[in-house]
C-alpha cells in the first residue's frame, strides 16, 4: 500500500504541474515557476506562524499571496525599474527564499517546517498521515489535498482553455481583440502558487521544477497539437514517476531526486531519439 | 483636414524606456482607402499599429477609430501582427491560429458554431490555405505563415484592417495573392491600412501614405507625398543609398521588379 501512496502521490503532483508548466513552457516562463515555488516559502511561514498549525488552509491561502505577490514584485522589477527579466525573477526570488529560509531556521525549530524538507520533501513517510475519504478508504493528508487541486486545476483548464491559449500564443493579438492578458496572466499564475504550495511539502521545490518543466518539454517534442502536448505531459509525468519511485527503491536513494534523474533521463532520450528519427527520414525523403 | 476620418492620431507619443518610439504624431486617414505606412527601421510604424490598437500604451495623446474610443469599435477592426511577433513552433494547426479570429464575436467560453466554421473554412480558401487547415504551423514556409495570419482577420470580419509589414519575407506568389485580396477587399468597402518597407512598389499598393521617422513627416494622397523631397525627409542619407543600389542594377539591366 505504501508503494501505491506514494506512486499516487507523486502522480498528482506530476498532472498539476504538467498541466500549469506546458502554458508555462510555452510562455517561456518556466523561471517565473521556479522563482514562485522558492517565494511561497515566507508566505508559507508566516501563515504557519500566525495560525499556528500545519492546517491547510491558512498555509495555502498565505502561500498563494506570496507567490502572486513574488510575480507583482518581478514584474515591477522588470516593467518600471527596467532590469532585464530573467535577472528580475533571480533577485526577487532568491530574496523571498532566503527570508523564508531565515524564518525558519529562526522559529521553525518545533516546526514541521525545516530546510530539508523544503528541498526535498518527505514523500517516503506520507503514509504516516492516513486520513479516511468519506468513511470508504484512507489516503494519505497530504494526497487528498493534492486531489482537490488536481480537481480545481483540471476544471480550471477546461474552463479557460481558449483564454490561456490565445494569450499564450499571441499576446498583442489577444490585446487588440480585448482580451483581458493580464486577467489570464494572473490566472495561470495562481494556479502556478497553488501547485507549488500544495506539492512542494510532498516533494520538495527540486522536484516540482522537474515536473513544470520537464514532461512539458518532452511532450513538446513529441507531439504537434497542444492539447495533446497537456494529455501527454501528465502521462509523461506519471511515468516517470513510477520508474523513478521503483529506482529509488532499489538503489535506496531519496524518491523525489530520483524522479528527478528519471525525468532528466527520459527527456534526454526523447530529444536523441526524436533527432535521430528527423534525420533519417530527411535521408530517405532526399 | 479629412471628413470623417477613420483612424485619427492626436499628439501621439509613445516611449519605450527614455527612447521616444513615436514624437506627437497628428494625422487623419480616409475610409474605403488601402493606405501605406512607411519609414526607415525603428521610425514607430509597427508601434503606431499597435497604440492604435491598444497594444502599446501612448506616453500622451490618443487615437480613435470611427471618431470612437477603441472599445466601443473593437469589433470592426482586424489585425495582423508581425509575422515574428509570434513562435511559430507552437505546437498548434493552421486551424487552430484561424479560429482565434472567432474567439472575441464568440466569447472566450462558448464553443464555436457551425457558423463560425464555415466563416473559418472561407477565410482560409480566400488565401487559399484550406488544404492546410490540419498542418502544424512550424511546417509552414514563411508566405504561408503570412496567409495563415491573414485569414485569421478576415476571420474577425472587421471593416478596418490594420496590417504590420504583410509582405516581409514572402514569396512572389504570396505576394501577388495578397495584392489581389487588397483590392478585392477595398472593393467591398474595407479600409486597409498597411505597414511597409518597401519603397518600389509604394506607389501601385498604396492610395495614400503615412510617411514616419518617430515624427510624421507627411501623410496624405500618393500623388502629393510621394517625391524626393519628403522621401529624403523621411530616410535621411539611407534613401541615396538605397537609390544608388536600385540605379546602379538598372543600369545594369538587373531584373528589379516595378509593379
Amino acid at each position: 500500500m505504501n508503494d501505491f501512496y506514494i506512486i499516487f502521490t507523486a502522480s498528482l503532483v506530476a498532472i498539476n504541474c504538467a498541466l500549469m508548466g506546458s502554458f508555462l513552457v510555452m510562455r517561456k516562463m518556466v523561471m517565473l515557476g521556479d522563482a514562485i515555488s522558492h517565494a511561497v516559502l515566507p508566505g508559507i511561514f508566516i501563515a504557519y506562524f500566525l495560525s499556528g498549525s500545519t492546517g491547510s488552509l491558512p498555509i495555502l491561502i498565505g502561500a498563494a499571496f506570496s507567490g502572486i505577490i513574488a510575480t507583482l514584485i518581478i514584474e515591477w522589477f522588470t516593467k518600471r525599474a527596467r532590469l532585464q527579466s530573467d535577472a528580475a525573477i533571480g533577485v526577487s526570488y532568491t530574496l523571498l527564499f532566503a527570508i523564508g529560509i531565515i524564518l525558519i531556521s529562526k522559529f521553525g525549530q518545533n516546526a514541521d517546517l525545516d530546510q530539508q524538507c523544503v528541498l526535498y520533501g518527505e514523500i517516503e513517510y506520507i503514509s504516516l498521515w492516513l486520513k479516511p475519504v468519506f468513511g470508504l478508504f484512507e489516503l494519505p493528508k497530504q494526497t487528498i489535498i493534492l486531489l482537490s487541486v488536481c480537481i480545481i486545476l483540471i476544471a480550471a483548464v477546461v474552463w479557460g482553455y481558449k483564454g490561456l491559449f490565445i494569450t499564450t500564443f499571441d499576446p498583442n493579438f489577444a490585446l487588440s481583440t480585448g482580451i483581458a492578458v493580464g486577467f489570464w496572466h494572473y490566472f495561470l499564475m495562481s494556479g502556478v502558487s497553488l501547485t507549488t504550495v500544495v506539492s512542494f511539502e510532498s516533494v520538495g521545490a527540486i522536484l516540482v521544477i522537474a515536473f513544470l518543466s520537464g514532461p512539458p518539454a518532452i511532450a513538446y517534442l513529441l507531439v504537434e497539437d497542444f492539447k495533446k502536448m497537456l494529455i501527454l505531459a501528465c502521462a509523461i509525468g506519471i511515468l516517470c514517476s513510477a520508474l523513478g519511485y521503483y529506482a529509488a527503491k532499489w538503489l535506496d536513494v531519496s524518491v523525489a531526486g530520483s524522479i528527478s534523474t528519471v525525468i532528466g533521463l527520459v527527456f534526454v532520450f526523447v530529444f536523441v531519439a526524436v533527432n535521430l528519427l528527423k534525420s533519417k527520414r530527411d535521408v530517405i525523403s532526399a | 483636414m479629412i471628413e470623417n476620418p477613420i483612424i485619427e492620431a492626436h499628439n501621439l507619443t509613445v516611449l519605450y524606456g527614455r527612447k521616444p518610439a513615436l514624437w506627437n504624431v497628428d494625422f487623419s486617414l480616409p475610409r474605403g482607402k488601402v493606405i501605406g505606412i512607411m519609414g526607415p527601421n525603428g521610425s514607430g510604424k509597427s508601434t503606431l499599429l499597435k497604440a492604435i490598437m491598444g497594444v502599446a500604451t501612448p506616453t500622451s495623446g490618443y487615437t480613435k477609430v470611427y471618431d470612437r474610443e477603441l472599445d466601443e469599435v473593437r469589433e470592426k477592426i482586424s489585425y495582423v501582427p508581425q509575422r515574428q511577433d509570434i513562435d511559430w513552433d507552437f505546437p498548434a494547426s493552421v486551424w487552430d491560429v484561424v479560429s482565434m479570429g472567432r474567439f472575441q464575436k464568440r466569447g472566450l467560453f462558448k464553443k464555436l458554431t457551425s457558423e463560425d466554421k464555415d466563416i473559418i473554412a472561407e477565410s482560409l480558401e480566400k488565401v487559399n490555405m484550406l488544404g492546410y487547415s490540419k498542418r502544424q504551423i512550424s511546417q509552414l514556409s514563411g508566405g504561408q505563415q503570412q496567409r495563415v495570419f491573414l485569414a485569421r482577420a478576415l476571420a474577425q470580419q472587421g471593416d478596418l484592417f490594420l496590417m504590420d509589414e504583410p509582405f516581409a519575407g514572402v514569396d512572389i506568389s504570396t505576394e501577388e495573392m495578397i495584392i489581389s485580396l487588397l483590392k478585392e477587399m477595398k472593393d467591398a468597402g474595407k479600409t486597409l491600412v498597411i505597414v511597409h518597407h518597401d519603397l518600389h512598389t509604394a506607389q501601385s499598393y498604396f492610395d495614400w501614405l503615412v510617411l514616419l521617422n518617430t515624427r510624421l513627416v507627411a501623410a496624405g494622397p500618393v500623388s502629393e507625398v510621394f517625391n524626393d523631397q519628403v522621401l529624403t525627409d523621411t530616410y535621411g542619407g539611407k534613401l541615396t543609398t538605397i537609390s544608388k543600389i536600385s540605379q546602379e542594377l538598372e543600369n545594369k539591366e538587373f531584373p528589379i521588379r516595378h509593379k
